[in-house]
């Protein structure tokens, strides 16, 4: 044990072969981490976060530009035809819905199983899962020729007595995403209540006071307080365990419950609940690997858990790999040519290098690095990897819904897709409201969470003795964190 | 007198009927509670709890519940006006029919027109007529727009200034009296072919008054050759007619006759009937094709040779070889001994024809043999003779006395006249010569320089032109006068058997125009006919049989004169007049090569001659072979392309350069760009007539003087204008060696021109979507089809372990198409969007993929050996299947379960049907289509300005999408792969 009088910023580690390795490094305790965490918060926003916001926003902008003009113009703004229907507005739709995968994966199913090295990545995984929910669910509310008539996918009670079609999956996708999303929202709101409070007792300011005492509910920390909270906790992480496997299934059954070549197949919505968890946590390591470089927060979101992360990539990529396989193979064993031809055309037809570049190498190949623990341990790896995927996963989409649009049953009516500005500006314009409301989100509420992080740290343990010398409570607004 | 209506009374015997028990009582009070309009006290407002104040209260709620400030959940308001004096006939919601005809240049179709509150909507063919029997084609279906056309001409135009119809009325009369004293001299009429007997006795009365006139008859697409060798042949005023049904084996020689716009109804319908097999005892007739292209005909061919359209005269002169060598027959020895046979290396197939030859013979009157109208004089004579020969004459093929003065004149004598300031007066009605007269006409008297019909134009005094556009023509005119629409105006016309029609209209001329009979009566100085008295005096003269009136109103209910009956003749062929005649019109034209390849100009199957230039309809039907919209382009074939290094969509310069005594060569250049086009005969260039054709506005243009240019600027053009490479010697094909040409180059330019194809994909990879087998086969096995490689597929062939719910619905439909007699004209396409009102998209979103069409007449190319188009193979000498498809109303509809707000739904009564207020637009009904039939109204289409040109210039994607027509009906363009647009910078 290290008995220095003050804290030092690098502690050197004994060498301990079987001993497992902390999660939170340097033996920070807990009043560095509220200090560190609530630093990022309170503290003046740094130039970089300017910088970026500024660009962010002004994307996120254009693309609601490029929504308001497409609604307002008319579909056809977009590159769509006959026969390809959907193309970048449902590619967008199902990637960044997979993308809100990962976030109620970690917190709900990884809190189930007791894996405590969520703690320092739930926070932020939630919050990208919602933003990216919310960049979701924008596809299928403005691909739709008439955006105003788009309640009738809901089924208000009305004097024309006209339900939704309840066996369309387009309406089962309505009550799948909009039900994932309110429990998502709460799971996470519930989780955020102690820091909240922690956040509203360092407040100096009048404002900042009342808004987190308002949205910490009166929380005091008080053992009551844990009791109800935890419960409540456990029971929206069940709730919400079912719904991380049944959106992306009710998702990819839009495709599944259809009659197209490669769209028609039972895999599905396995498939798609992997390939889901694979882009969410390759997107979570996007956001994170910068965020504590920025943040300086290496001892808390540590090479251990991007380790980790990279395991549930290489795992849930083998997975698609897997997927992926099985599909040309039951497109062979069905015997049926316009299923066979479908994934001949996927590999040799006209968006051949969609599937080389972005389903082969960047989906199946290049999450293979990670069978290696230097590629897990080099954050450049990983991050490369993770753009692959993030890249992957978007194409991979693109491959189901146009490649089956594009060519089915009739030559004659084969066509290709060639998007417009406009769908790309609104592709990026969703990246930026993504980036923004992430970065919104880093800059007003804590991107780690505290009460929980504290639970993977050895002051946690009631017998902890705390090292002498080593100040409890680090001065409020000193610390910078750059 | 104002009567209020009442029930009828109620009957005091009988049963009774009460809505309630107060009506049964019916006590005074009841009585009185029906009267009052509120229940007692709340009209009157009594009490003291009724302040003014709260009064005030529940009125402000009414007035916000009223709308007051919700103006935005209104719908706009419409109102509704009544007749204010009933219209004879007319019931509100229902149809009226009427029988008429539209007239063509080879003879009119007897329709019926449907009439909504006094507008015809649609037009069917009449059921009664043979020459319809219902049907109609893609013109008749399109010429409903024609009517509404808002570019179509609206006023009377003097020297380029509005003018109006009572001094056009007075510069007649005037007109008249100077001609009276010169009986004519000077005077020219150039028309065009609309066969009405009323413009013909109109026409001799004329010529009664002023013995001098000119009157010339022009028609691009109506070839003299073919009239001037059967008068020839068979003695004057005649038509040969083919009785189609009656053939076992026709051969067709570059002979489009399952055209309609070419030939008629009755053709294809006679061929068809053939055609439909139903059971093993039927039998089919089998079709021979030589063409340069795929024609309609040529699609559906059992054998089809590939051969330039100027080898066609060698290959009918060895065909007659054979064919005299068989059958020894003195009239066909007598037209083909005295030619001299052409080169070795212009004879065709042997096989082919000795195999076609041996068919012919063997079915000695039953078989025909037909040479396109187009093909040279000597082509015909030779084509009468081998019929003559197999003794079809009289029995396949049947000679009519057609009732027509044919005119002496021809454009070419009219523009020798006028070259020679023998023509004072010009009178054009109809047609649009400017455009489309062939070029090079004549040469000038001074410079011999040739000149084309603007320059003649120019030469005359003055000219009245009765046109439907204010094209260019009226833009060299001095008095434009708009022309009534054929539903407009009174007349009648003959169909192409000589039948007699009457023509009655459906609505006042919309926008004030004549008719070409009401103008020559006013130049006869008769007074004006408010209604059917010209046509009427026609038909008087025809000698109804019993009371005028009543054979007058059968004649208007029917649509045809029963009376007036044409007979079949048995053709007597004057070999003797025939084969001098073919010796001194022998000249077969040298075969084409690859470095000169021959020019062949022929009719649009959607512009016509360029006459429905603007009707968006037309313009945005793909082409039954190329499936190319908005556009021409010069067809070639893969091998020809290859040798050009040349794809769709590459600009290619197009040279022809003539002899001319006195100037030396004479270069004739169009810039076009190219289509390839399997089953196009290699070393040859068809270009499609009747694209480009300008409707320049007045303002911009000078009346008379002024410069027409015509040089092809293809940013505002829509397709290319084909007659500037045609003359009068070749009106059909140009071919290097030919009539006074010395030279035919086509060179590539570099540079690419975006064409809208609505098919890209011609290839039907192996799959069973056509199945074809021989007759024999199909009586062997009449449930081949069933049989085929392929069906093992289609995915209800497989085991499956669901269990499918029965489909035994009481009532379920389908509709079925005969693929045997499809000949894929594609007029059910516009019929579908005649009767739907489906919106056109322009040609940028037809480039988009967005064709709104409801039917499509899917193409494929089928070839024996096969191919791979997407490593671009090309077939060789590939056949064509037609297949229409369109929504199949499917019993299990894969578009109904996924439609997530219930739009698309089934019927009771077993169709797919659709509510449109219900849609959302999610496409997904469309992306589960198997037929990709599903259509999606990408844009407003149906509220987007037609023919409003800029917008907003600023934002040119805003104009991009909202008006991709002009007022030419030409489109916009889209640059290869990008969406940019080139624009005409006026």
């Amino acid at each position: 044990m290290d008995a220095a009088p003050t804290a030092p910023e690098m502690i050197e580690e004994t060498e301990r072969p079987l001993a497992r390795v902390p999660l939170v490094l340097n033996k920070r305790n807990f009043s560095w981490l509220t200090g560190r965490i609530s630093g990022v918060v309170e503290n003046p926003a740094p130039r970089w976060w300017w910088v970026a916001f500024t660009i962010t926003a002004s994307v996120a902008t254009f693309g609601l530009f490029c929504l308001g003009y497409q609604i307002s113009t008319g579909v056809g703004t977009w590159g769509l035809n006959h026969p390809v229907g959907w193309a970048w507005d449902i590619t967008n739709f199902v990637f960044w819905i997979g993308i809100g995968h990962a976030g109620t994966l970690i917190s709900a199913i990884l809190f189930l199983l007791r894996q405590k090295w969520r703690t320092s990545i739930n926070r932020s995984a939630e919050a990208m899962t919602l933003f990216a929910v919310i960049c979701a669910a924008i596809f299928p509310g403005v691909h739709v020729g008439r955006v105003w008539m788009a309640w009738y996918l809901a089924p208000v009670p009305n004097n024309w007595a006209i339900w939704p079609n309840f066996r369309s999956p387009l309406v089962w996708d309505v009550f799948a995403v909009s039900t994932y999303f309110t429990v998502s929202v709460l799971f996470w709101y519930t989780g955020l209540i102690p820091d909240l409070a922690t956040l509203r007792d360092r407040a100096t300011t009048k404002i900042r006071k009342f808004l987190f005492g308002l949205f910490a509910c009166g929380w005091r920390g008080s053992n009551r307080n844990w009791r109800h909270y935890e419960l409540a906790y456990l029971l929206l992480a069940g709730l919400s365990t079912p719904l991380v496997l049944s959106v992306h299934s009710v998702v990819s059954f839009d495709f599944a419950t259809s009659i197209l070549p490669t769209w028609h197949t039972t895999i599905f919505p396995p498939y798609f609940v992997a390939g889901a968890i694979f882009g969410g946590f390759a997107m979570v390591l996007t956001l994170l690997i910068p965020a504590r470089a920025m943040f300086k927060l290496q001892d808390v979101i540590t090479p251990q858990h991007i380790d980790k992360m990279a395991k549930i990539i290489l795992l849930t990529g083998s997975f698609v790999a897997y997927a992926y396989t099985m599909e040309f193979f039951l497109a062979w064993y069905s015997g049926n040519s316009y299923e066979r031809f479908a994934f001949w055309n996927r590999v040799f037809g006209p968006y051949w290098w969609y599937w080389w570049v972005g389903m082969l190498f960047c989906n199946c190949l290049s999450p293979q690095l990670f069978w290696f623990r230097w590629c897990r341990r080099n954050v450049y790896v990983v991050y490369f990897v993770c753009m692959c995927v993030n890249a992957g996963m978007w194409f991979e989409r693109f491959i189901i819904i146009v490649g089956g649009l594009h060519r089915d049953f009739l030559p004659s009516a084969w066509g290709l897709f060639i998007p417009t500005w406009v769908d790309i500006w609104t592709y990026i314009g969703t990246l930026g409201i993504f980036t923004s409301l992430f970065l919104l989100f880093i800059r007003f509420l804590p991107m780690i969470a505290m009460s929980e992080v504290k639970t993977a740290v050895p002051e946690a343990d009631p017998h902890y003795a705390a090292p002498t010398g080593i100040q409890s409570v680090s001065p409020v607004g000193k610390e910078r964190t750059r | 007198m104002k009567r209020i209506l009442q029930h009828p009374p109620e009957s005091l015997t009988g049963k009774r009927y009460w809505r309630s028990l107060g009506e049964l009582s019916d006590t005074p009070e009841f009585r009185e509670w029906l009267e009052r309009e509120f229940p007692t006290g709340a009209a009157e407002l009594k009490g003291d709890e009724w302040s003014r104040r709260s009064f005030l209260k529940l009125m402000g709620a009414s007035m916000a519940l009223a709308g007051f400030g919700l103006n935005g959940c209104r719908r706009p308001e419409a109102h509704l006006v009544p007749f204010t004096k009933n219209v004879e006939w007319t019931i509100p919601g229902k149809f009226l029919y009427y029988a008429t005809a539209m007239p063509r240049r080879t003879g009119a179709i007897p329709l019926i027109a449907t009439t909504v509150d006094g507008r015809p909507i649609k037009l069917e063919g009449n059921p009664l007529h043979p020459a319809s029997g219902g049907a109609t084609d893609t013109f008749v279906q399109a010429s409903i727009l024609d009517l509404y056309d808002p570019s179509r001409s609206q006023r009377f135009v003097h020297k380029g200034k509005t003018s109006d119809r009572a001094a056009f009325n007075a510069y007649i009369g005037k007109l008249r009296n100077a001609f009276l004293t010169q009986r004519g001299d000077g005077l020219a009429f150039l028309v065009a072919e609309t066969h009405s007997p009323t413009r013909e006795r109109l026409r001799t009365e004329l010529e009664k008054i002023f013995p001098g006139l000119r009157w010339v008859v022009y028609e691009p697409l109506l070839s003299e050759a073919q009239s001037f060798a059967t008068e020839l042949s068979f003695g004057g005023n005649v038509r040969l007619v083919p009785k189609l049904e009656r053939a076992d084996v026709i051969l067709a020689l570059d002979s489009d006759f399952l055209d309609c716009g070419q030939g008629s109804l009755t053709s294809v319908r006679a061929f068809s009937s053939r055609r439909r097999v139903s059971a093993a005892k039927d039998s089919m007739n089998r079709l021979y094709v030589v063409e340069n292209r795929f024609t309609i005909t040529g699609a559906m061919a059992d054998h089809r040779l590939r051969c330039p359209a100027s080898q066609i005269p060698a290959f009918a002169y060895a065909l007659a070889g054979k064919i005299l060598a068989a059958t020894k027959d003195a009239n066909l020895g007598a037209v083909i001994a005295t030619l001299k046979a052409p080169a070795a290396a212009a004879t065709p197939d042997d096989q082919w024809l000795s195999e076609a030859a041996n068919d012919l013979v063997a079915k000695p009157g039953a078989s025909l043999v037909l040479a396109g109208p187009d093909q040279p004089v000597v082509v015909q004579l030779i084509v009468y003779g081998i019929n003559s020969a197999l003794k079809n004459l009289g029995q396949t093929l049947v000679l009519r006395e057609f009732p027509r003065r044919p005119s002496q004149n021809s454009i070419l004598t009219l523009a020798r006249d006028i070259n020679e300031g023998r023509v004072k007066q010009l009178f054009i009605l109809g047609g649009d010569p400017v455009y489309n007269a062939q070029r090079g006409l004549v040469e000038d008297r001074a410079t011999g320089q040739p000149l084309d019909w603007s320059d003649l134009q120019k030469k005359v005094p003055e000219i009245v032109r009765l046109g439907y556009h204010e094209d260019s023509t009226s833009a060299l005119s001095q008095w434009h006068v708009p022309a009534a629409h054929y539903l407009e105006a009174w007349g009648d016309t003959l169909t192409a058997d000589g039948e007699y029609l009457s023509i009655q209209p459906m609505i006042l001329p919309l926008f004030g125009g004549l008719s070409e009979i009401e103008l020559l009566n006013a130049l006869l100085g008769r007074p004006k006919t408010e209604g059917p008295e010209l046509v009427q005096e026609t038909f008087r003269a025809t000698n109804p049989p019993g009371d005028f009136q009543a054979a007058w109103s059968r004649f208007l209910h029917d649509g045809f004169a029963s009376h007036v009956q044409v007979q079949d003749q048995s053709p007597l062929f004057n070999a003797s007049a025939a084969g001098p005649l073919a010796k001194n019109s022998w000249a077969p034209p040298p075969a084409p090569a690859a470095e000169s390849p021959e020019i062949v100009l022929v009719g649009s199957y959607a512009m016509d001659d360029g006459r429905y230039a603007n009707n968006g309809w037309l313009q945005e039907l793909p082409d039954p072979i190329t499936k190319l919209t908005w556009d021409n382009a010069s067809l070639i074939s893969p091998g020809f392309a290859k040798k050009l290094g040349v794809q769709t969509g590459d600009l290619v310069q197009i040279a022809i350069t003539q002899k001319s005594a006195r100037l030396g060569p004479i270069k004739r250049e169009l810039v076009i760009a190219a289509l390839v086009s399997p089953g196009h005969a290699d070393n040859s260039i068809t270009i499609p007539l009747g694209y480009a054709r300008k409707m320049p506005e007045f303002s911009a243009l000078p009346y008379a003087g002024g410069a027409l240019k015509e040089e092809p600027k293809i940013a505002e053009q829509g397709g290319f204008n084909g007659y500037l490479l045609r003359t009068a010697a070749n009106p059909h094909f140009i071919v290097a060696g030919g009539q006074g040409i010395e030279s035919v180059s086509v060179r590539k330019l570099g540079r690419t021109y975006p064409l809208s194809i609505t098919q890209e994909h011609f290839s039907i990879e192996g799959r069973g979507l056509v199945r074809e087998a021989t007759l024999e086969r199909y009586r062997a096995d009449n449930d081949f089809a069933k049989k085929m490689p392929g069906e093992e597929d289609l995915p209800h062939r497989l085991p499956s372990i669901y269990v499918h719910p029965p489909l035994d619905a009481p009532q379920q439909w389908g509709m079925s198409v005969d693929l045997n007699v499809c000949t894929g004209c594609s007029a059910c396409v516009i019929a579908c969007q005649a009767e739907n009102n489906i919106p056109i998209v322009g040609k940028l979103q037809v480039a988009h993929g967005r064709a709104m069409h409801w039917i499509r007449i899917d193409r494929y190319y089928a070839s024996r050996k096969p191919f791979n188009q997407d490593r671009g193979d090309w077939p060789e000498d590939p056949e064509i299947v037609h297949e229409p498809m369109m929504c199949q109303h499917c019993e299990n509809a894969p578009c109904e379960t996924v439609c997530p707000v219930n739009a698309t739904v089934h019927s009771e009564d077993g169709l797919n049907v659709m509510a449109y207020n219900r849609c959302i637009g999610t496409r997904y009904c469309a992306n589960n289509c198997p037929f990709k039939v599903r259509r999606f109204n990408y844009f407003d289409y149906n509220q987007r300005p037609v023919g409003k040109k800029k917008i907003a210039g600023a934002l040119s994607i805003y104009e991009e999408y909202f008006a991709p027509l002009t007022t030419k009906g030409a489109p916009d363009i889209r640059r290869d792969g990008e969406m940019h647009l080139l624009r005409a910078t006026d």
